[in-house]
C-alpha cells in the first residue's frame, strides 16, 4: 500500500513500510547517520539520524532510521528543533570519540568546528553504535560480544574482557565496524601481507581466483558463517537474483566409463617445513606461486612488485631447489623450478630496479631456448650465486643490515660464506604429489614410485599408462614437468584411451585359470580365495566354475587347489616344473 | 500456613504496623515485648496480637492502632509496653503520652481518623492498610478479597471486563497516566505471533529515590495485586503473569511468594481458577539494582534475560512485548485497584477524582514535612492541603519553598502554585509530572541547584548508556551544575544547560533521558534567581552550597552573649578561628573549608553566614 | 667338494607387477648383483604352490625366494596374503625334512625398489653361501 508524505517541502508516494530515512534516500536527502546499517535491523542510539514531523497535528522530534512513514506527515530533515539535537548529540561523540573518522566528516558537514566538552581520551574511536554487538548477535549468533556497563562507563567487550569461546573468529564485528576501532590478529601471529595471496581472512563467498570459469563465487562451508551458527546468510538476503543457495548439496554422480585419465597434477612444498627460511612468519619472503600471484596484472597489487609496507624491494633473493633435490625433504628434482626462477629474474629486472640474487645448485635449463634465456638472464646483470641457502633471517648484525633479511648462504664458486641483505626473497618451491594422492592411488589400484608420484607402464616405452589397463596419466601427477611436456603426455593419454574406445574390440588376458571338471571335487576352497569373485560354486554340477571375463590370472586359486583340478594357461605346474629343473641342471 | 482464625473471639486486636520502615525501627520486638506482656499479665485470651503491613505514618513508626476504636498509638519503645498493657489492655485507660500530639497544639488525638494525617485520604488502594495481616490469605478474604475476582470469572465476560476497567477512567499509577482500559484493548485486540500467548506484567521496580507506595503495597496487601492481574489476564486473555520486583525489596518478595503459595493452595491461582475454565499463573522475577529496568521495554528485556536497555517503539508492548507477544505491563498500584473497581463498579470509581484522572493516587510524601509518610488521596486535592493538613506543614516554622513531584523525572512547583490541584494534567502544566507517586517538600533552607543537581546525579548514574543524548547530554548536564554549586558557573554555562536540556528532552530514546532534564527545566523557570545568585554573586541563597558560603563571627554578639565561650575554636577542624576564650572570636578565611561546624555549635547565633 | 668354489643356486619366484619390474630396474639401472639368483616369473607370488618350492629342493636349489609386491600392493589385491599364509606353514615343513629355514626366503620388493632387489639378491647368496651345498638327493654333481 502506498503512502503520501512531504520531506522538506518536496512530495513523495512510497510504500507502506518504509521508513523515514529509506524515505529521504529516495529523494537524495542525505540524514546523516551513525548507527544504522541497511542490513541490520535498526538500533536508533545515536540518535543523530533525528528529524522533526508533523502527522495527526502533532509535531515530534523522531529517529528517522526506525520510524515508518505515514499517510500525511511532514518531515523536516533540519528544523531548528531537529538540528540542535543532532548538532549536540554530534559535538557531544566528538568529546568521547575524537578520533572516529565517521564522526568528523558529519561534524564537518554540520559546520562543526571543535566540541565544546571535555575529551578524555584523544585517540577514542568508538562511538558506542553497537554495530559489532549486533552483527555478532543476529547476524552471526555467536553472541560473543555486547555492551557492559551502564551509562557513561559503557563499553564493548567479550565476557569478563577474557576472548570468548563463542567467538568463532569471523571477524564480521571488525567489517561492520564504522570506524575501525576492531582489529583482529592471526593468533598465531601470522601478518597479512596481500590477502588475496591467502595469507589472511577472505570472504566465505567469493570467486576463486579471477580467471576462474564459470566466473561464479561459491560458498567455502569451512569459514561461512550460516553453516557454524545457522544464521547469517546476507548474502542471500542482498542478491537481487536470489541465486544464493545454501542447501545445495554435493550430488554424486555414477558414471559407467571404459577408461580414466588421471590428471591430478601437484601441489607446492610446503616451504614452511623448512623452518631456517622463515617462510609463514616472516614478511616479505613468499613462495613460488605467491609471487606469481603477485607479478600478475590481475593480483593484488596490479602486477607491480611491493614489499608487505608497500614499497618497491632494493634488492630481491630467489632460492632455488626449496623442497627439491634435498635428502631431508625430497630426493627429486622438481625439475620446473629453474626455469620460473629465471622467469621471476627476469620479471623483476623488467619491473624494478632491484638487484636480483639467484642462489642455485645446477642451472636446469634443458628445454627449448631455455639455456639462450639464461644466457639473456647472465646479460642482464642477474647476480648468480652457487650455493645452497641455510637461513633467511630478520637479525642484523651490521647497521646496513637493519630492517632487511638477510640470505645466509655458502658461495661455492668462491669458497666463501656470505650474507646477503634484501628485502625480498622468493622460495622456488618444488613441486609434490597432488594432497589427496593416496587416497587416488587407492581407489585406482596405482602403485607409486618412491618419489611418490604415481607408477607409469614404463618409464621409457609406456610413460601415459599404467599397470592397470584403461587407466592411464597425464601430467605432474606422475612426474614433475613443466608445459609442453605436459602437453605432451596429455596428448598421448587421451589418444590411448580414445584408442581404446574406438577399436570395437577388445583383448582379454590370455593367462587366465581353468577349472577342470572332471578334477574339481566341489571343496570349494577357491572360490573364498579369489580377490575378484570369478569362481562361483555349481551346485547342479558340484563343481565350481571360473568366469572367464572376471579372472586376472594372479593364479591364487590354482596354487591352493588340492586336486590340480585349478590350473592357469599358460602358467601351469607343468610348465613351471620345467622351468625349475631347467633352471637347476647345473 | 498456620490458621489462626478460631472460634475465639478476642475483645482486642491490637495492629502493629509491620512495614519495612517500622520494621527497620523495631517493631517486631515491639511486637515481641507485647506478647510477652500480655502473656504475662494473663491476657492472652483476650488480646490478639496482629501484624500489618505499612500502616502510613512512617514518621512516626513503630505504630499500633488498637481496635475496635482505632486507637493510634506511635514512636514506640519496648520500655513503653508494660505500661501500656497494664494501663489500657488491663484496666481500660488509653495512654495519653504515647498519643500523637500535632507540633504546635501538643493535645493528643486518640483516634486515627481525627488525626489529620489519615482525615484526609480516601483508601482505594491502600484499603486494606493496617487491617489485616498481609502473610494470611484469609485476613484478605474476609475484606472482601478475590470476590471481585469471582465476579469477573464467573459472572462476566472479557468484554464486560474491560468495559468496565474503561468506562471507570483508571489511568496507569505508574507514571504514564496511559488509560488502563485502553491499553487491556489494544492488547486484547492484539494476536499472537507463531502460536505463543500472551503476557501479563507486574511492574515492581520501583526505582525512583525516595518513592516507597509499590513496596509498601507489596508488604501490605500482596493479594490485591495478585487479584487484580487474574482479572485483567481475563480481560485481556492473557494466560501467564509475570511480576517484576526490584531485588531490593526482599520482605515484599517474601511476602509476594508467601501470597502466591496460598492463593494456590485456595485454588484462587492456576488451572481451572474457581472451576470457571480460566487458567492463569503468575512468576516472579528480581530486578538487578537499574533504574532504567522500570522502564517497560527495559524490563521486558530484563525478565527474557537480555541486556537491561529500551528499545525505540514502535512496535509497542501491546503489540510486541515480552516473547515478541503481545503484553500489559501495568504499575503495581495500577493492579491493587482493579479488584474494587470490579466490585464497586465503574461508576463509583468515575465518581471521585477531576474529569480527567479519576480515583485516587498513592504519594510518598518526604522531605522537610512534619508528617512524613504514604498517604492515598482523591486526585484533585489541593497542593495545599496535602503539605498542610494532611502533612502537617513545614517543622521548625520554615518557610515553605517547593514541592518536587514525579522523582528525577519530575519537576518544582513553587509555592505561588499551592492551590494547584493534583491530577496529571494540571502537573504537566506546570512543568513537573505525576510521575510514581514521589513528592518531596522543600524549605527555605533547600537550594534548589543543588536539587536539580541531586537528580541529575541520579539519572546519570542510572542512565543505561544506549543513546547519545541521555548518556553524554545527562554527564555534561551535571558537569555544569556541579560548576555552578561551586561557584565556577558563567552565563555561557545557563545558555549551554539549556540547550542541552531541550535536546535531550527532544531526542533521547526512552522515559528515563527524555524527563532527566525536567528537574533543571522547573527549577530554571521558577527560580531562576537561585541559579544567578550562584553565577553572579558566587553566593547560595540557602546555604547549602558550602563552597559558596562565607562563616564569619559577629565578635558584639560573641563577646557580650557568648562571653567569648570558645566553642567554636575547639571545633573548627582546620584552625581557622582565632581567640582567647572570654574575648571576640575571628574567623581566618583563607584557612577556612566552610565545613560549617561553628555555625553548628555556636549557641549563641554569633557566628553568621552568608 | 672344494666349499670356496662353492657357488649357491638360488631359485627366486618373482610375481610379474613389482618384483619382476623392480629386478628388471635393477638391470636397467646396471646394478651389479650376485648372478646366483634364477628367476621364474608367476603372474603373481600367490600363484606360488609350495610344490614349486619342494620340486625346486629336490632338483638341486640351495635356497629358494620367493618375491612379491608389498603387502596392500598387490596388482590381484590379496594375493600376497595367501603366499605369506603358505610361506610360514611351508616353513615349518621344511623343517622336518631338515632344511634350514635360512634357506627358503619371502621379500617384497616394490617396481621401484630395483636396489632393494639388488641388495636381496647379495645378502641371500651370501647367506646360503656360508650354510653350505644342501644336497638333499645326496647331491646331483
Amino acid at each position: 500500500m502506498m503512502v503520501n508524505i512531504v520531506i522538506d517541502g518536496k512530495k513523495l508516494e512510497v510504500e507502506e513500510s518504509t521508513t523515514i530515512l529509506q524515505a529521504a534516500q529516495q529523494l537524495d536527502i542525505n540524514i546523516p547517520s551513525l548507527c544504522y546499517h541497511p542490513v541490520l535491523e535498526p538500533y536508533a542510539a545515536c540518535r543523530v539520524c533525528v528529524v522533526e514531523v508533523l502527522v495527526k497535528g502533532k509535531t515530534d522530534v523522531v529517529t528517522s532510521c526506525n520510524n515508518k512513514v505515514q499517510e500525511g506527515m511532514e518531515i523536516q530533515t533540519a528544523s531548528e528543533r531537529a538540528l540542535r539535537a543532532r548538532k549536540l548529540n554530534v559535538e557531544m561523540l566528538m568529546a568521547r570519540a575524537p578520533a572516529a573518522e565517521p564522526l568528523k566528516e558529519i561534524a564537518k558537514d554540520l559546520g562543526i568546528e571543535k566540541t565544546r566538552f571535555e575529551i578524555e581520551d584523544p585517540d577514542e574511536k568508538c562511538i558506542l553504535c553497537g554495530l559489532c554487538v549486533r552483527a555478532c548477535q543476529d547476524v552471526v549468533g555467536a553472541e560473543a560480544i555486547s555492551f557492559v556497563e551502564r551509562g557513561k562507563n559503557r563499553f564493548v567487550s567479550p565476557p569478563y574482557g577474557e576472548p570468548s569461546e563463542a567467538c568463532i573468529g569471523c571477524t564480521a564485528c571488525a567489517y561492520f565496524c564504522p570506524t575501525d576501532c576492531i582489529t583482529y590478529e592471526d593468533i598465531k601471529g601470522r601478518k597479512v601481507i596481500h590477502s588475496e595471496l591467502h595469507l589472511g581472512p577472505e570472504t566465505a563467498i567469493r570467486v576463486p581466483i579471477h580467471q576462474a570459469v564459470p566466473m561464479v563465487p561459491f560458498i567455502d562451508e569451512e569459514t561461512c558463517i550460516h553453516f557454524k551458527t545457522g544464521e547469517c546468510k546476507i548474502c542471500a538476503q542482498v542478491c537481487p537474483k536470489d541465486a544464493v543457495d545454501h542447501d545445495q548439496q554435493d550430488e554424486i554422480l555414477d558414471l559407467e566409463v571404459g577408461s580414466v585419465i588421471l590428471a591430478t597434477g601437484y601441489k607446492q612444498f610446503d616451504a614452511s617445513r623448512i623452518a631456517p627460511y622463515g617462510y609463514g612468519h616472516l614478511d616479505n619472503v613468499l613462495n613460488g606461486l605467491e609471487f606469481e600471484r603477485l607479478v600478475n596484472a590481475s593480483g593484488p597489487t596490479g602486477g607491480k612488485v611491493k614489499c608487505a609496507n608497500g614499497e618497491e624491494p632494493k634488492a630481491v633473493g630467489i632460492v632455488h631447489c626449496v623442497g627439491s633435490r634435498d635428502e631431508n625433504y625430497n630426493e627429486y628434482c622438481s625439475r620446473v623450478c629453474c626455469m620460473y626462477s629465471l622467469k621471476f629474474a627476469h620479471l623483476l629486472n623488467e619491473k624494478t630496479d632491484a638487484v636480483v640474487y639467484d642462489f642455485y645448485i645446477d642451472m636446469r635449463c634443458f628445454g627449448k631456448g631455455y639455456e639462450e634465456f639464461y644466457h639473456r638472464l647472465l646479460e642482464e646483470g642477474t647476480k648468480f650465486i652457487r650455493g645452497r641457502v641455510s637461513e633467511i633471517t630478520e637479525v642484523p648484525l651490521t647497521p646496513e643490515e637493519e630492517g632487511r633479511l638477510i640470505i645466509r648462504v655458502e658461495d661455492t664458486l668462491l669458497g666463501a660464506l656470505r650474507r646477503i641483505p634484501v628485502d625480498m626473497v622468493i622460495l622456488a618451491t618444488g613441486l609434490e604429489p597432488s594432497v589427496d594422492h593416496n587416497k587416488i592411488a587407492k581407489t585406482f589400484n596405482i602403485s607409486c614410485t618412491q618419489d611418490t608420484f604415481f607408477l607409469e607402464r614404463h618409464p621409457k616405452l609406456a610413460p601415459a599408462s599404467t599397470f592397470s589397463d584403461g587407466i592411464f596419466l597425464a601430467g605432474c601427477c606422475q612426474s614433475p614437468k613443466d608445459i609442453p611436456d605436459t602437453v605432451g603426455q596429455a596428448g598421448a593419454a587421451a589418444a590411448e584411451a580414445l584408442a581404446l574406445a574406438d577399436k570395437g574390440t577388445f583383448e582379454l588376458e590370455p593367462i587366465t585359470a581353468v577349472i577342470d571338471e572332471d578334477l574339481c571335487s566341489g571343496c570349494q576352497m577357491c572360490v573364498n580365495l579369489c580377490p575378484f569373485t570369478a569362481i562361483t560354486y555349481n551346485k547342479e554340477k558340484g563343481i565350481s566354475e571360473i568366469n572367464d571375463a572376471l579372472c586376472k590370472g594372479c593364479g591364487t586359486c590354482v596354487a591352493a587347489c588340492p586336486s590340480s583340478a585349478s590350473h592357469q594357461k599358460h602358467y601351469r605346474d607343468e610348465q613351471i616344473f620345467a622351468e625349475i629343473e631347467g633352471m637347476l641342471i647345473e | 500456613m498456620e490458621e489462626q482464625t478460631s472460634e475465639k473471639t478476642y475483645r482486642i486486636h491490637l495492629m502493629v504496623c509491620a512495614g519495612t520502615g517500622c520494621v527497620s525501627n523495631n517493631s517486631f520486638a515491639v511486637k515481641d515485648a507485647l506478647k510477652e506482656e500480655i502473656k504475662k499479665q494473663g491476657l492472652e485470651n483476650e488480646v490478639l496480637v496482629v501484624t500489618t503491613g505499612c500502616n502510613g505514618f512512617c514518621e512516626r513508626g513503630p505504630l499500633l492502632v488498637v481496635e475496635p476504636g482505632k486507637i493510634f498509638y506511635q514512636q514506640l519503645t519496648i520500655k513503653d509496653i508494660p505500661h501500656l498493657v497494664e494501663e489500657h489492655f488491663l484496666k481500660g485507660r488509653p495512654v495519653e503520652k504515647l498519643m500523637y500530639s500535632p507540633p504546635e497544639d501538643k493535645t493528643p488525638i486518640p483516634v486515627l481518623n481525627d488525626i489529620a494525617f489519615f482525615k484526609g485520604q480516601v483508601l482505594i488502594a491502600l484499603r486494606n492498610r493496617g487491617l489485616i495481616d498481609p502473610e494470611k490469605i484469609d485476613e484478605y478474604i474476609a475484606r472482601d478479597g478475590y470476590t471481585g475476582m469471582a465476579k469477573a470469572l464467573t459472572e462476566m465476560t472479557a468484554e464486560e471486563v474491560l468495559e468496565e476497567v474503561k468506562q471507570s477512567g483508571l489511568r496507569g499509577r505508574g507514571g504514564g497516566g496511559f488509560p488502563t482500559g485502553l491499553k487491556w484493548e489494544f492488547v486484547r485486540r492484539a494476536s499472537t505471533n507463531n502460536g505463543g500467548i500472551k503476557y501479563i506484567v507486574c511492574n515492581g521496580d520501583e526505582g525512583d529515590p525516595g518513592a516507597f507506595m509499590d513496596r509498601s503495597l507489596l508488604e501490605a496487601d500482596p493479594h490485591s495485586v495478585i487479584e487484580g492481574m487474574v482479572i485483567g489476564a481475563k480481560a485481556i486473555g492473557a494466560q501467564q503473569g509475570i511480576v517484576y520486583v526490584r531485588n531490593e525489596y526482599p520482605l515484599a518478595l517474601k511476602r509476594l511468594n508467601i501470597a502466591l503459595d496460598a492463593a494456590r493452595e485456595y485454588g484462587l491461582l492456576g488451572e481451572n481458577i474457581l472451576d470457571s475454565g480460566f487458567d492463569f499463573d503468575i512468576k516472579v522475577t528480581r530486578g538487578a539494582g537499574a533504574f532504567v529496568c522500570g522502564e517497560e521495554t527495559a524490563l521486558l528485556a530484563s525478565i527474557e534475560g537480555r541486556l537491561g536497555e529500551p528499545r525505540p517503539r514502535p512496535p509497542f508492548p501491546a503489540e510486541k512485548g515480552l516473547w515478541g507477544q503481545p503484553t500489559c505491563v501495568n504499575n503495581v498500584e495500577t493492579w491493587a485497584n482493579i479488584p474494587v473497581i470490579i466490585n464497586r463498579g465503574a461508576d463509583w470509581y468515575h465518581s471521585i477524582g477531576t474529569e480527567t484522572s479519576k480515583g485516587t493516587k498513592v504519594f510518598s510524601l518526604v522531605g522537610k514535612i512534619n508528617n512524613t509518610g504514604l498517604v492515598e488521596v482523591p486526585m484533585g486535592i489541593s497542593l495545599k492541603e496535602i503539605v498542610y493538613d494532611i502533612g502537617g506543614g513545614i517543622p521548625g516554622g520554615k518557610e515553605f519553598k517547593a514541592v518536587q513531584t514525579g522523582g528525577p523525572s519530575g519537576g518544582c512547583i513553587p509555592k505561588e502554585k499551592i492551590d494547584l490541584p493534583i491530577d496529571y494534567e494540571s502537573l504537566s502544566e506546570a512543568g513537573s509530572m505525576m510521575g510514581s507517586g514521589g513528592m518531596v517538600v522543600m524549605d527555605e533552607e533547600t537550594c534548589m541547584v543543588d536539587v536539580a543537581r541531586y537528580f541529575l546525579s541520579f539519572t546519570q548514574d542510572e542512565s543505561c548508556g544506549k543513546c547519545t543524548p541521555c548518556r553524554e547530554g545527562t554527564k555534561e548536564m551535571l558537569n555544569i551544575l556541579t560548576k555552578i554549586t561551586e561557584g565556577k558557573g558563567t552565563e555561557e554555562d545557563l545558555t549551554l544547560l539549556l540547550e542541552l536540556a531541550q535536546s535531550i528532552k527532544d531526542s533521547a530514546l526512552c522515559g528515563l533521558g527524555n524527563t532527566a532534564p525536567n528537574p533543571v527545566l522547573t527549577t530554571l523557570k521558577y527560580f531562576r534567581e537561585e541559579y544567578e545568585a550562584h553565577i553572579k554573586d558566587k553566593k547560595c541563597p540557602a546555604h547549602v552550597c558550602r563552597e559558596l558560603n562565607t562563616y564569619t563571627i559577629d565578635e558584639v554578639a560573641c563577646v557580650n552573649v557568648g562571653k567569648g565561650c570558645d566553642m567554636c575554636r575547639r571545633n573548627c577542624a582546620s584552625d581557622a578561628i582565632v581567640g582567647e576564650k572570654g574575648k571576640a572570636h575571628t574567623v581566618i578565611q583563607d584557612k577556612c573549608i566552610k565545613c560549617g561546624v561553628c555555625y553548628d555549635v555556636c549557641r549563641f547565633g554569633a557566628v553568621k553566614v552568608d | 667338494m672344494n666349499n670356496e668354489s662353492f657357488e649357491p643356486k638360488i631359485v627366486g619366484f618373482l610375481c610379474n607387477w613389482c618384483s619382476y619390474t623392480g629386478a628388471d630396474l635393477a638391470g636397467t639401472a646396471r646394478m651389479v648383483y650376485a648372478p646366483n639368483v634364477r628367476i621364474i616369473r608367476v603372474m603373481c607370488s600367490g600363484r606360488v604352490d609350495p610344490q614349486f618350492v619342494l620340486k625346486a629342493f629336490s632338483e638341486g636349489a640351495d635356497g629358494v625366494l620367493i618375491s612379491g609386491c608389498h603387502p596392500g600392493d598387490c596388482h590381484y589385491q590379496e594375493g600376497n596374503y595367501k603366499t605369506l599364509r603358505r610361506y610360514k606353514l611351508l616353513n615349518k615343513v621344511l623343517e622336518q625334512f631338515g632344511i634350514e629355514e635360512d634357506r627358503f626366503r619371502l621379500e617384497w620388493v616394490s617396481a621401484a625398489e630395483g636396489a632393494k632387489f639388488q641388495h636381496i639378491c647379495n645378502e641371500f647368496t651370501d647367506q646360503v653361501r656360508e650354510l653350505g651345498p644342501l644336497n638333499l638327493n645326496g647331491g646331483n654333481q
